[in-house]
């Protein structure tokens, strides 16, 4: 089959998701409209020295894993024990956290999707999952264990590349599964996760691989927590429930949390030939750039250019719009400014996962897919949890003589933005997701109308 | 030091290399080679010299360990050897 006519399925899913002992309790959390953002112990104990303390993160004791530490290099992390012998002791010592929560995933993906070893193991099945850190957590103690102790670099052990490396849960992945296909990263900061998700989609849907795990991770580090605390992003100063809150005019921040987001995709053609559950049919993938220069400030235009590259000639229009909704001042108005300015005042619903359970940066956009697939599966919209009072003032960027989005203010889209989860027929999501450096990806799922 | 001694602290530094399977670690003599007998990765023999030098309060030159064979002899004879240097 020519790869412009492929079609791409969801046929598996997995990951590890904040205050969630598996994807079933994440699931049933999300619908009963739960918060998964608690106070930090990790954050807390640094005192004055840090602005925010709130995350949506999981432990290594409630994922099941135990770090070894180093009896040479001091707060090294040597390896990890998986206690409920899930991932065998050699992938654990190449893996940092999130190298394992990134197996984790693919584990469960794969079990979901039903591929056999063969398909598993196949050239014709790749890997792509991506990481929005840098592996902080091996490559803190690592450094200052020579630079600041002046110890031999041999001392840190001979993982710290396999285990800090930009590839590194892909590279996992691949030496769990033992896939013969593409391995392969790509990054692009809080889009990451879609990013990996979306080449993913674009190599079956060419026909270079017929199968692919593909995501995103975020590994627990205060390394990345304390690099956005230091810009003044994060929120604070609400209950950690409350911290979250995208579009609501007192929000001040986003809430930094970890997390992974693993997917499994397969040619539709041969996922429905072998009566796979398709968990949803990926109608196209778009990416692009702001194109002005500026590494933080959201684009109108660029996110409007966005959409025109996702939707193209089709009449497709989606039920529910899963936005980026991150909680920070300029990012939301934007993003909702831009939605109605594509789609219209109503027919169609807003939903901010993030409200629940933060921000995961580089798993963001892979964690948030798989709420669209859930979404999608229990016919439910995800609310927009705090979202309790909408701006009805004009945005300042609004009265600039150059804007030439919507002329009403937030508040008049309220219509748009639930604060409860409801019920709802829902045939297409369209996803959306930004990064740093002016990144924008978005992508529409489906259900399988064959 | 006896090399019965330096084979019995280097069991105990096995033990916490987890590429190495438990299971492997009894009946070590010095003729068991940690690469064919305990199918230890290459790029863990570091490691276990580097912990040998905290076990023993020793230090090795790079170009002992450079040079270093695969056989659990060729580490007691350099622990033995950076031991006399002590």
């Amino acid at each position: 089959m020519p790869g412009s006519e492929r079609k791409v399925a969801v046929v598996g899913m997995g990951g590890v998701f904040p205050c969630c002992s598996d994807l079933a309790d994440f699931n049933d959390k999300l619908f009963s409209d739960k918060s998964l953002i608690r106070e930090w112990g990790v954050a807390l104990s640094h005192g004055k020295n840090i602005r925010s303390t709130v995350s949506g993160f999981i432990t290594e004791a409630e994922t099941g894993l135990k770090a070894v530490y180093s009896t040479l290099a001091e707060g090294y992390p040597e390896t990890y024990i998986d206690t409920l012998g899930r991932i065998p002791d050699g992938n654990l010592a190449t893996a940092d956290l999130g190298s394992i929560w990134a197996m984790f995933g693919a584990l469960d993906a794969i079990k979901m999707a039903g591929w056999n070893q063969s398909e598993t193991q196949s050239e014709q099945t790749g890997v792509i999952v991506g990481s929005g850190g840098a592996g902080h957590v091996i490559l803190r103690p690592a450094w200052h264990n020579f630079f600041e102790l002046n110890r031999k670099s041999r001392v840190a052990g001979s993982h710290t590349v396999d285990r800090a490396m930009v590839y590194r849960d892909a590279a996992n992945v691949s030496c769990l599964i033992k896939n013969k296909g593409v391995c392969e990263s790509i990054g692009s900061a809080c889009a990451t996760g879609l990013g990996n998700i979306g080449y993913a989609y674009r190599l079956i849907k060419f026909g270079v691989q017929d199968r692919v795990i593909a995501g995103g991770v975020e590994g627990t580090s205060l390394e990345t927590f304390i690099g956005f605390d230091a810009m003044q992003v994060l929120s604070r100063g609400f209950t950690p429930d409350e911290s979250s809150r995208p579009f609501d005019v007192s929000r001040n921040g986003f809430v930094c949390s970890f997390g992974c987001g693993i997917v499994a995709l397969e040619e539709y053609e041969q996922a429905k030939a072998r009566g796979a559950n398709i968990l949803g049919v990926i109608d196209n993938y778009f990416n692009n750039s702001d194109g002005d220069g500026n590494m933080f400030f959201p684009s109108f235009a660029g996110q409007k250019r966005l959409w025109r590259g996702l939707m193209g000639n089709s009449t497709l229009r989606p039920d529910v719009v899963k936005v980026h909704g991150t909680s920070t001042p300029v990012g939301d108005s934007v993003e909702l400014l831009s939605v109605v300015d594509v789609l219209g005042e109503d027919g169609y619903h807003i939903s901010a996962p993030k409200s629940q359970f933060g921000h995961m940066l580089g798993a963001a956009g892979a964690v948030e897919f798989i709420t669209a697939l859930l979404m999608l599966k229990e016919q439910k919209v995800l609310p927009c949890l705090n979202s309790v009072t909408l701006n009805p003032e004009l945005e300042n960027f609004q009265r600039s003589d150059n804007w030439t989005g919507p002329q009403k203010p937030l508040a008049a889209y309220r219509n748009l933005i639930p604060q409860q989860g409801f019920a709802k027929d829902i045939n297409n999501i369209v996803c959306l997701n930004y990064g740093f450096g002016g990144t924008n990806s978005a992508i529409s799922v489906s259900n399988d109308r064959s | 030091m006896e090399r019965q001694q330096v084979i019995d602290g280097l069991v105990d530094i096995l033990k916490t290399i987890r590429t190495i399977s438990p299971e492997k670690l009894t009946g070590i003599t010095e003729d068991t080679d940690f690469v064919t007998d305990l199918n230890t990765p290459s790029t863990e023999m570091i490691n276990i010299a580097a912990k040998a030098e905290q076990k023993f309060g020793v230090e090795f030159d790079d170009d002992d360990i450079d040079g270093l064979g695969s056989t659990v002899k060729d580490f007691v004879d350099l622990i033995i050897k950076a031991k006399e240097r002590e």
